[in-house]
């Protein structure tokens, strides 16, 4: 079976930094992997580089077989299949939550109005915000800006989503909330990459973790073991700042 | 003093200068109307031209911003009537008059145009990119809609400076305010024509000025009401947009597919 996401040996840099210095991961179908690591390590342009948003200066990124930096890859029709949720949510501020998640399929897989608005409830329902479906984002609270942004990337009906630090910018007390969804989401069997410091998220809902340090993927595992027992002296190092 | 009140405030021209003034309106309005579609379309294209990805566009366009941005509009407005029209190229008044005033207010309304929409967070774009969206839809379903409301301000400032930039088309000949009110002062020897057409521009320009002053002001103070300022716009981030040199925030060419 092909993989849904394969990074060869994937540099980036800004400049003169070089942020991803030959990255390789394979992500499989509904493989929920955690990836972990300091500020600076890569890991959230790792993500990037995933569904193009930032270019890549050498290796390759395949995106269940096709080359995203292919001559004839549209990498607009790969990102449709690949949902992204941010740090800072980034909703559209001059639309409400229901009209947030009926933006894509309309204009983009051109849906009807109805059946935007069909897909749109169903999904505001299913991540609990079926009161707030008229609610302008600067009327909802950082866990309800970003449910509705898990909401509007699944609108896509994407086959694998992206997570980056999508509790980070969250008051600690609305982390649940967003991370509940994300674990049905896991157990509905959706492929996730998921950048987060929640070590409990890590160990209980993912199938994989990666420690990224310096631009390469330095260790990965079965979370459960690797958070107990890491092999690697940064792995070790970092984990115990964070646990 | 009595011979300077007379000067500029003889009733009897006065009552006569109103009327004739008056009739005046509906060509300086058509001029204004058709000036302000053509000027900010104009200035539209050229900002979303100036923000491309192509090197080449960005230049042509930057050159075309400063060129007309540093040109005199008068002079602009005599080049195309007189000039062009000695080299053969005969343009009637009225569209010389709404000709320059897109070509000059096009170039500074797109650097309004081009702040606004750099005003916008880049997760907006980022966002709308990971949904599926081009640049293209991006722009027009996410980025736009937002930019235009934080540009409705400075853009009726520029709307003031064209309602008293369309005297300068007396020189062309446009039968508007001041070519009539010269006339007219020609003809009584007096200059109250003058004061009727200052009174007229004034009573146009004030309201707006208030207008833009309460759309400013209001923004400022609540972020959260009236028009919506973008979530995720850092405070005072509207006024740098009106002040700011926001070259350095080009975002450079080619990063996303």
């Amino acid at each position: 079976m092909t993989a849904m996401i394969e990074l060869i040996d994937v540099h980036k840099s800004f400049g003169h930094l070089l942020v991803l210095q030959g990255v390789n991961l394979t992500v499989a179908k509904k493989e929920v992997v955690v990836v972990i690591g300091p500020s600076g390590s890569g890991k959230s342009t790792m993500l990037r580089c995933i569904n193009g948003l930032e270019p890549i200066q050498k290796g390759q990124v395949i995106i269940e077989g096709e080359d995203l930096h292919g001559a004839k890859t549209d990498p607009n029709k790969i990102r449709q299949r690949i949902g992204m949720v941010f740090q800072s949510f980034n909703l559209f501020p001059h639309k409400n939550a229901l009209h947030n998640v009926m933006m894509a399929p309309m204009k983009v897989q051109k849906k009807s109005k109805t059946e935007a608005e069909e897909i749109a409830r169903d999904l505001l329902d299913k991540v609990g915000l079926a009161d707030k479906m008229d609610a302008f984002p600067e009327e909802l609270s950082g866990g309800q800006q970003q449910r509705v942004a898990i909401a509007r990337a699944l609108a896509m009906k994407p086959d694998m989503m992206l997570f980056d630090e999508v509790t980070s910018a969250l008051d600690p007390e609305l982390v649940a909330e967003v991370l509940g969804v994300m674990q049905r989401l896991a157990e509905a069997g959706m492929t996730m990459v998921v950048v987060t410091h929640e070590m409990g998220f890590a160990r209980e809902v993912g199938s994989r973790l990666i420690f990224m340090d310096g631009g390469v993927v330095v260790e990965e595992g079965d979370p459960r073991e690797m958070i107990v027992n890491p092999k690697e002296l940064r792995t070790q190092k970092f984990l115990s700042m964070v646990l | 003093m009595g011979d300077v009140a007379n000067a500029f405030f003889n009733g009897e021209i006065f009552k006569e200068s109103i009327w004739l003034l008056v009739k005046t309106l509906p060509t300086v309005f058509e001029v204004l109307v058709l000036g302000l579609v053509c000027s900010y379309l104009w200035g539209l294209i050229l900002s979303l031209m100036r923000l491309s990805r192509f090197r080449v566009l960005r230049y042509i366009t930057g050159a075309y911003i400063d060129f007309f941005r540093g040109l005199p509009l008068l002079l602009l407005f005599v080049f195309i009537y007189y000039g062009l029209g000695t080299a053969g190229l005969k343009i009637g008044a009225l569209v010389s008059g709404v000709l320059g005033l897109t070509l000059c207010y096009g170039a500074y309304s797109a650097e309004i145009f081009r702040a606004g929409i750099q005003a916008i967070p880049k997760g907006q774009m980022e966002a709308a990119r990971s949904l599926g969206m081009t640049n293209g839809q991006a722009m027009r379903y996410v980025i736009l809609p937002q930019a235009i409301k934080l540009v409705v301000p400075p853009l009726t400032n520029e709307f003031i400076a064209m309602i008293k930039d369309t005297s300068l088309m007396s020189v062309i000949a446009v039968p508007e305010l001041l070519f009539r009110a010269k006339e007219k002062m020609g003809v009584v020897a007096n200059p109250t024509p003058l004061t009727v057409a200052a009174i007229i521009y004034v009573v146009f320009t004030i309201p707006l000025i208030r207008v833009a002053a309460r759309l400013e002001t209001r923004r400022r103070k609540r972020p959260g009401g009236g028009i919506k300022t973008p979530a995720g716009l850092p405070p005072g981030a509207e006024i740098d947009l009106f002040t700011a040199d926001i070259t350095a925030q080009l975002p450079k060419g080619g990063e996303m597919h």
